[in-house]
């Protein structure tokens, strides 16, 4: 077992961590493993930020308004344009209220990453919101998206991975976002008149459960979107709460068959027994384990380490506490070597870590991560963003890492070589610390510092 | 510091644009684009079989209001209404879409079948593009819109990439100390010193913001690859094809935008369009069948659409399977007769001359097309 503890904290704290805030690196060298099992718990946003009642009453106002502009519209097409315009300005103040669900939202979980003594589990959460990866394709994804993240992942994160699945499947933002909402049963009632698709089972079986190769085929995929025909949301016209709904009338009736397996005709259940067995299926634990220690330890994450993960899953049935454990407890997953260029979320959130911010605009975080290309909930793609290096380490993309770091410098106090020293350790070389010394400016020497490869690597 | 000065200052050689090398053909400098609609698009919606009763009757509610304005082509195809500037250019002899084209693999999962379309490889090799073999073959060079190099263009050749940026540069003393505190990590290195190239390249030229809409990119991209030493190829991605509802509106806002895209590159490439090559393709094509929102859901065999003032176009490749339903794959799906790389192998050893040494390097195992793609002679 290694054991140079400073060594050790440094790579608790930037490699498994979103990089150390002053004072991180002497508390987590005690015990830097026992550091970081410590942040195991499920991260906690601010208290009555907007949930999905506020989302859908925003959409709702908005809707309205759209409609009554419209209306009017027609309706004074030859008239004088005044109550045209007011209508039209009414429309857009609820559409921005509902971009202001989202930027509260996702600004309120990047700044908790920024302040948390737990910035591993914000940064499992991470995570887990791009493996269940929704994108903001039109107005009542850009309301809902980011609260996938926030009621479905984060109070699962650390429990069994059957139940996040689940949650993140029934979720209205899953939902909407790859069509299941209206997909009904070719022999339900509602079959009859509506229509069915199979987005959202292709996409649980290829990216959330088995992986491409875990041994599937078409036939399984039109099973599981046969299973959740019925896996709806309320009507957001009579309804005011935004939720998930079984819809009965909508549910293709009969007996289920994937990977080789019977489940009985039945309601909502049917697809839960479904996707608990997918969740505890070895190509689920394989794709997953691997998945999280690429994200977490490298591009090519030692054989040892996912087995060991692997293993885990199966003997527990998915619990993910015990799998990040694991990950942790091995020597491979703590080379001291600093390879993997970090993603430009975990690079702003490490800036603001090192000199210790607390506070900062509300549109400052959200507007840095859209410059750096990856705006949150953007992806485009079920898929997410790439969680390999070479999907964010493109000329352009290091040239706006330049750009930001030079503008942002100025926001910052402080002695640059201290906050240096307090944010690497022994990782500042002494070439970094020889060009932060020479610069002409503070400024110039806190870009110096946060484009430095050692900053820049984790 | 301006960039010229801080060049002079550096005493090195910044320069990674090459200067032209000496071609087989004497004045040629033929240009390539790729441009990847991401999303699988559906091909029956925009080289539209009209001629098919079978399709009329699978697609009753997308079809609505398409064939009666559709721009008829031969063979009793029609283009979408909204591709209003390829159909003057099949006029014209420059366009040329392929019918019933495959991927290499069949697959239905968009991940895949686009790591497999970009690597041009099966297995897939996720560090090598078929692109930059392509550009590695030709000893040339290649510009990846993107903030990061996507897949198709990763490799040995010399690539660089650029994307809008909203950031007010950094000043130039900045990047002249990093590029050497960055003697120590060559990537980070190399990845800045292409950047601060192509940056000045576009500075010079562009002077507006550019945003980073489809139709933009494309005309900052043509800027680029007009420049005398300017990159002999480019890859553009475009996304927003994964149609399983509102098929048709979306699919005319799509088409609408592709259409208005490719014009804007005709027109900013001025004459160098006389020798470019457009290849436009996209991971896998859709159900023949609408499902029941509105929509169609992935499918297999798709079209392949090629343009540009160096294409022998104005007419229609590929065999026709027909739509019968004993006539699809697995019942549901277009059936393929060709794959991509048969064709896009074509493309790349006509239009920039390669041996079928180099080709078997872009695309090993294939058997290339014969068919006359390129012209024997370019305007």
């Amino acid at each position: 077992m290694i054991n140079n503890k400073a060594l050790l904290a440094e790579v608790a704290t930037n490699r498994f961590g979103l990089g150390a805030r002053p004072g991180e690196l002497k508390e987590a060298s005690d015990d830097p493993r026992s550091w970081l099992i410590s942040q195991l718990e499920q991260p906690q946003f601010t208290p009555g930020l907007p949930n999905l009642d506020t989302a859908s009453k925003a959409l709702m106002a908005h809707r309205e308004a759209k409609k009554q502009a419209k209306a009017q519209q027609k309706a004074n097409a030859t008239a004088a344009n005044a109550t045209k315009t007011q209508a039209v300005n009414k429309s857009t103040k609820f559409k921005n209220s509902v971009n202001k669900v989202f930027r509260s939202l996702i600004h309120d979980g990047i700044h908790q990453s920024i302040v948390s003594e737990q910035s591993f589990s914000w940064r499992l959460l991470e995570f887990f919101s791009n493996h269940f990866s929704v994108s903001t394709a039109n107005r009542s994804m850009v309301a809902v998206a980011p609260l996938l993240e926030k009621e479905a992942l984060a109070p699962n994160l650390f429990g069994q991975f059957e139940d996040m699945l689940i949650a993140a499947t029934q979720h209205p933002a899953m939902l909407l976002y790859l069509n299941n909402e209206k997909s009904f049963g070719p022999d339900s009632r509602l079959g009859r008149r509506m229509g069915f698709n199979e987005n959202l089972a292709r996409e649980i079986l290829e990216l959330h459960t088995l992986g491409v190769d875990g041994g599937y085929n078409q036939q399984d995929v039109h099973e599981l979107a046969l299973a959740i025909t019925g896996w709806s949301i309320t009507n957001p016209k009579t309804s005011q709460e935004l939720d998930f709904v079984f819809r009965d009338p909508g549910h293709q009736p009969g007996a289920r068959t994937i990977l080789g397996k019977r489940y009985a005709d039945g309601d909502v259940s049917q697809a839960e027994n479904i996707l608990r067995d997918l969740a505890r299926h070895p190509s689920t634990a394989k794709h997953v384990s691997f998945k999280l220690a690429q994200y977490i330890v490298s591009d090519s994450p030692p054989d040892t380490v996912v087995n060991a993960m692997t293993a885990k899953w199966l003997a527990t049935d998915g619990n993910l506490r015990e799998v990040i454990t694991e990950m942790i407890t091995h020597d491979a997953a703590w080379q001291f070597d600093q390879q993997k260029l970090k993603t430009p979320r975990e690079f702003i959130v490490s800036v603001f870590r090192a000199y210790g911010e607390n506070s900062l605009p509300n549109n400052l975080l959200i507007n840095s991560l859209t410059e750096l290309g990856q705006r949150p909930f953007n992806a485009g793609s079920p898929a997410g963003y790439s969680q390999v290096a070479n999907g964010w380490d493109g000329a352009d993309a290091l040239m706006a890492r330049i750009d930001w770091s030079a503008k942002i410098s100025s926001r910052i106090k402080g002695d640059p070589l201290k906050i240096s020293q307090q944010a690497l350790g022994s990782q500042l070389t002494s070439t970094t610390a020889t060009a932060i010394k020479r610069a002409e400016s503070r400024e110039q020497a806190l870009a110096l510092l946060f484009m430095s490869p050692e900053f820049q690597r984790r | 510091m301006h960039r010229r000065e801080l060049l002079k200052y550096m005493g090195a050689s910044l320069v990674m644009w090459h200067s032209q090398l000496p071609l087989a053909s004497e004045q040629r400098h033929p240009k390539l684009i790729w441009i990847l609609l991401r999303g699988g698009m559906d091909s029956l919606h925009a080289v539209i079989p009209a001629f098919d009763n079978n399709l009329v009757k699978q697609r009753k509610n997308l079809l609505k209001g398409i064939l009666d304005n559709g721009l008829p082509i031969d063979d009793g195809f029609l283009l979408h209404p909204e591709l209003k500037h390829l159909h003057q250019w099949y006029r014209q002899g420059q366009f040329l879409p392929i019918v019933a084209v495959g991927p290499q693999v069949n697959t239905r999962s968009h991940f895949k079948a686009q790591d497999i379309l970009e690597s041009g490889m099966y297995p897939i090799d996720h560090d090598s593009g078929w692109l930059n073999r392509a550009t590695t073959a030709y000893q040339g060079q290649a510009l990846a819109v993107a903030h990061s190099v996507p897949i198709g263009l990763r490799g040995n050749g010399q690539v660089s990439s650029w994307f809008p940026s909203k950031l007010p540069n950094a000043e130039a003393d900045l990047y002249t100390r990093l590029l050497s505190l960055y003697e120590t990590d060559p990537q980070l290195q190399e990845r800045l010193q292409q950047a601060l190239d192509t940056r000045e390249k576009l500075n010079d030229k562009m002077g507006a913001r550019i945003r980073n809409r489809f139709s933009d990119l494309t005309t900052a991209c043509a800027k680029l690859m007009a420049e005398p030493t300017g990159p002999d190829c480019a890859m553009l991605e475009f996304g927003g094809w994964d149609t399983h509802n509102r098929q048709a509106p979306r699919l005319n806002q799509q088409f609408k935008e592709l259409d208005n895209g490719l014009q804007n590159l005709r027109q900013t490439l001025a004459n160098t369009w006389n020798d470019t090559t457009v290849i436009i393709t996209t991971e896998f094509g859709r159900t023949v069948a609408e499902n029941g929102t509105q929509g169609t859901d992935h499918g297999t065999a798709t079209a392949v659409l090629l343009a540009g003032g160096a294409i022998d176009g104005g007419k229609v490749l590929g065999d026709w399977p027909g739509l019968a339903k004993k006539d699809l794959y697995e019942g549901r799906d277009l059936m393929p007769t060709s794959t991509m790389q048969e064709w896009m192998g074509a493309v790349v050893s006509q239009h920039w001359q390669l041996t079928t040494k180099q080709l078997a390097t872009v695309f090993p195992n294939t058997n290339i097309r014969s068919n006359q793609i390129i012209k024997t002679k370019i305007a």
